[in-house]
C-alpha cells in the first residue's frame, strides 16, 4: 500500500494544477487500451491515434532515455520505433513511442509542460500513425494505466458483450440462456469489445474491468490499473494472472473458473469500460451429469 | 535517381590509410605494419534479387586496383614480399579461421570469407539480425521470421510478436517483444524455449556464449543464463535517476559492466565472485549520454571500450585504468586485432570518419580520416574489415 502513495499522490495533487497533467497530444482518439491481449503479452500502454501532431509531456519532466531509429545505436531490435522517456516528480515515468524520425531533439534533456517531444508517427512496429504512450510508477515498479491519471475524455459507448462461451476440457459451447451443460470445472470466455464513437473500427479494446458472478456469488472480477513483473511473468498487479491467464488462443477473455454443478445455475458477467459504462448479461443454463 | 559513386574517394581513402601505417608507425614492441590484402566491390543495394545473390566466383580478391599504388608505398618490407597480398587460400586453413565474416553496409549487408569471396550479399529490408553463422532479414511488420545461413540457405523458421535478434557467434536466437519488455528464445526447429519478462523497459543487452545480460531502464541489470532464469540481478545506485545506457558480458562470462545512470553517470565493472558477482570498480563519468551507447570486452575479457563523448574509452578492469583516445566523432564501430593486441576504432564526424588504430591503455597507433557515405567496420579473420561507400577493404595489422 505505501508503494501507492505517490501515485495516489499525484491523482490527488492533478486537480489542483489542471495544466500540469494533460493529454501529450491535442486531438486525442484512444484506439487502443491498457491491457488489451498482444498475443503474448499485455498491451502496456495506450494507443492514441488523430494524425501527425506535436507530442508533449503529461507532466514537465527530465529526459531519461531516447532513441531515435535509423540514427542511434542500439544493441537491440526496438519496436517502438524513435521513443523519448520523460523522468517526472514522485519517480513516475512516462515512455513516448513511434515518434517520426527526426523529430526528437538530440540537445533538450528538460521538457516544460509545452514543450515538443517529437512528432506522432508510425516508426517502429505500427500499422499507422500513432503514439502508444507509457506510464510508469517506478516505486511500485508497475505499468499503470494511463486512462487512471489522464483528464477523463467523453465516452457514451456502453461496452459490447459479444458471446459468452464455457470451455470444459478442450470443449468450447456457446452459452446461450437456457443452456444444458455437463458437470465438471469450466471456464467462462467471454468476447468483448469496448466500442467508441470515434473510433471507426472494430478493434477488440479491452474494457478496463470484468466481473463474474455465479448464483449471486462473485467467483472472478479482473481490472486493467497495473502490471508488474512476477518472476520474470508480466501480471495484472496484485494478481498471478499473465496475459495467457487472461486471454484465450481466439482472443477471447477468460472471466473466470466455475465449479458446474448438477441442477440449474444463473451466471451473471458485467463489463465495465473506463468511463463507468457498463453491459452485463446473464445467463440461465442447466448443468446435467 | 541514384547517385554513381566516384572511385577516387575511396582509392583517395585506401591511400591515406596506408600512408599513415607507413609513414607513422608507432612501437609496440615489435614494428606494426598495416597491408592492404584485398579489395572488393559491393553490388549496387538496388540491383540485388530479393533473397539477395551468392556469387559465386571470387570476387576481386587480390585484383589489380587493390594494389595499384604508387611505387614510394611499395615498403621494402612486408608490402614488397611477392606474396605479401596473395594471402594462403582460405581452403588452406583451419576451419575456424575459413568462417566468412559478415557485414553491413548502408542498406546492405552480407558475408565475405577471409581471401575476399563474396560469400552472399542482400539488401536490408528493414533490419537484418546479423550473426557470424547466419542472418535474418525482416520487415518492419511481421511475426515470421527465418533465419538463414551465411550463403543465404535456409536454416529454419520461426514466429514470434517483436523482432528477431540473434547472438554474434549466432548460435542462439531471440525474439525481442515489441514493446521492449521481455524476451523469449527459440530453438532451431523454431520452438520457444523460454520467455522472460522484465520489470522495466529493456536499453541494452550482451550476449556472449550461454550469458545474456540485459540493461532495463530502472538502472538494474538481469543476467541470465541458457534457461533463461535469472541467475544475477543487480540494482545500481547512487545516481539521480537510475537507468541502464549500457551493458557488457564478457565472452567467458567472469566480468559484467555497464554505464550508468544520470547525474553521475557512472562506470561499474562487476567480478565473478563464487556463485555471483561484486562491484570491483566504480568510475564517476563526466558524460551526459541519455541514449544507448557502445560498451564491450575485448575477445579476451581483459580490455573493456567504452563510447565516450567524441572519444572512446579503453579500460583495463584488472588494474581499473581507463585511458581515452580521441576520436573526432562518435564511435560507431569496433574490432579488436588478436596478434596486434590492438583496437580498431570507427568515428563519424560531421563531415567524414575516421579510423583509429590503439592499443589499449597507451597511445594511438595510427589514425586516418577519410569521406564516405556509409562505413562499416568489422574484423575478418582477425583482422580489419573495412567497408566504405560500396566497397569492402581487409587491412592485415600485424607486428613484424
Amino acid at each position: 500500500m505505501r508503494r501507492l502513495l505517490p501515485l495516489a499522490a499525484l491523482v490527488l495533487v492533478a486537480p489542483l494544477s489542471l495544466s500540469a497533467l494533460d493529454w501529450p497530444v491535442g486531438r486525442t482518439i484512444v484506439t487502443a487500451t491498457f491491457g488489451e491481449d498482444r498475443t503474448d503479452h499485455f498491451h502496456n500502454g495506450i494507443d492514441i491515434g488523430g494524425g501527425e501532431q506535436d507530442v508533449q509531456p503529461f507532466l514537465p519532466g527530465e529526459l531519461v532515455f531516447r532513441y531515435e531509429e535509423n540514427s542511434d545505436y542500439t544493441s537491440l531490435p526496438r519496436g517502438v520505433g524513435s521513443f523519448v522517456v520523460v523522468h517526472h516528480a514522485d519517480d513516475i515515468e512516462t515512455v513516448y513511442c513511434h515518434l517520426k524520425r527526426g523529430t526528437i531533439d538530440p540537445r533538450r534533456t528538460t521538457y516544460g509542460a509545452r514543450d515538443r517531444i517529437g512528432v506522432m508517427g508510425d516508426t517502429g512496429y505500427s500499422e499507422g500513425t500513432h503514439l502508444h504512450f507509457i506510464v510508469r510508477d517506478e516505486q511500485s515498479a508497475s505499468y499503470v494505466n494511463p486512462l487512471s491519471l489522464l483528464p477523463a475524455i467523453a465516452d457514451a459507448q456502453a461496452p459490447v458483450i459479444r458471446r459468452v462461451a464455457l470451455a470444459i476440457g478442450d470443449q468450447v459451447r456457446t452459452l446461450a440462456p437456457g443452456a444444458i451443460v455437463p458437470s465438471g470445472r469450466g471456464t467462462v470466455l467471454a468476447e468483448i469489445y469496448d466500442p467508441r464513437a470515434d473510433v471507426k473500427f472494430l478493434w477488440p479494446m479491452a474494457p478496463y474491468g470484468v466481473r463474474l458472478s455465479v448464483d449471486g456469488k462473485e467467483i472472478a472480477r479482473v481490472s486493467f490499473d497495473a502490471l508488474q513483473v512476477v518472476e520474470g511473468r508480466m501480471v495484472l498487479r496484485g494478481t498471478r494472472l499473465a496475459s495467457r491467464d487472461v486471454y484465450a488462443a481466439d482472443g477471447m477473455m477468460r472471466c473466470g473458473e466455475v465449479d458446474l454443478r448438477p441442477g440449474t445455475s444463473h451466471l451473471l458477467l458485467t463489463v465495465r469500460d473506463f468511463a463507468g459504462n457498463e453491459t452485463s448479461r446473464e445467463l440461465p443454463f442447466t448443468v446435467r451429469d | 535517381m541514384r547517385r554513381k559513386k566516384p572511385a577516387s574517394g575511396f582509392f583517395i581513402a585506401v591511400v591515406v590509410i596506408i600512408l599513415y601505417f607507413i609513414l607513422f608507425p608507432h612501437p609496440l614492441g615489435r614494428e606494426l605494419v598495416a597491408r592492404p590484402a584485398w579489395t572488393l566491390s559491393l553490388p549496387a543495394a538496388e540491383s540485388l534479387p530479393p533473397g539477395g545473390r551468392s556469387p559465386d566466383s571470387p570476387a576481386e580478391a587480390g585484383r589489380p586496383d587493390a594494389l595499384q599504388r604508387p611505387d614510394a608505398l611499395q615498403r621494402p618490407d612486408a608490402l614488397q614480399r611477392p606474396d605479401a597480398l596473395q594471402r594462403p587460400d582460405a581452403s588452406e586453413r583451419p576451419d575456424a579461421l575459413q568462417r566468412p565474416a559478415a557485414f553491413q553496409l548502408g542498406d546492405t549487408f552480407g558475408y565475405v570469407g577471409p581471401s575476399g569471396r563474396l560469400v552472399h550479399v542482400e539488401k536490408t529490408l528493414f533490419r537484418v539480425a546479423l550473426s557470424e553463422a547466419g542472418f535474418v532479414n525482416y520487415t518492419r511488420i511481421g511475426s515470421d521470421w527465418v533465419l538463414r545461413d551465411p550463403a543465404g540457405e535456409r536454416l529454419f523458421s520461426f514466429a514470434g510478436r517483436g523482432y528477431p535478434m540473434a547472438s554474434g557467434d549466432g548460435a542462439r536466437v531471440f525474439v525481442v517483444k515489441t514493446d521492449l519488455t521481455g524476451l523469449q528464445e527459440v530453438d532451431r526447429s523454431g520452438e520457444v524455449l523460454w520467455n522472460r519478462d522484465f520489470p522495466s523497459m529493456l536499453t541494452s543487452v550482451s550476449i556472449e556464449g550461454d550469458h545474456l545480460l540485459a540493461g532495463l531502464m530502472d538502472g538494474s541489470l538481469e543476467l541470465l543464463d541458457r534457461t533463461g532464469a535469472a541467475v544475477f540481478t543487480h540494482a545500481t545506485s547512487g545516481s539521480r535517476i537510475p537507468v541502464i545506457l549500457a551493458a557488457a558480458v564478457s565472452s567467458d562470462g567472469s566480468r559484467l559492466a555497464c554505464l550508468c545512470g544520470i547525474d553521475p553517470q557512472v562506470l561499474t565493472v562487476l567480478g565473478k565472485k563464487g556463485a555471483s558477482f561484486a562491484e570491483t570498480s566504480r568510475t564517476l563519468l563526466s558524460a551526459e549520454f541519455r541514449k544507448e551507447v557502445r560498451l564491450l570486452f575485448s575477445p579476451d575479457s581483459r580490455y573493456l571500450v567504452l563510447e565516450g563523448d567524441g572519444a572512446a574509452g579503453l579500460a583495463d578492469p584488472g588494474s581499473r585504468e581507463l585511458s581515452w583516445t580521441p576520436l573526432g566523432g562518435s564511435l560507431t564501430g569496433v574490432s579488436f586485432l588478436g596478434r596486434a593486441r590492438a583496437a580498431a576504432l570507427l568515428a563519424r564526424g560531421e563531415s567524414s570518419w575516421r579510423l583509429t588504430i590503439a592499443a589499449p591503455l597507451s597511445s594511438v597507433l595510427c589514425a586516418a580520416s577519410f569521406r564516405a557515405t556509409a562505413a562499416f567496420l568489422g574484423s575478418v579473420d582477425g583482422q580489419i574489415l573495412l567497408g566504405i561507400d560500396g566497397r569492402l577493404l581487409r587491412v592485415d595489422v600485424e607486428a613484424m
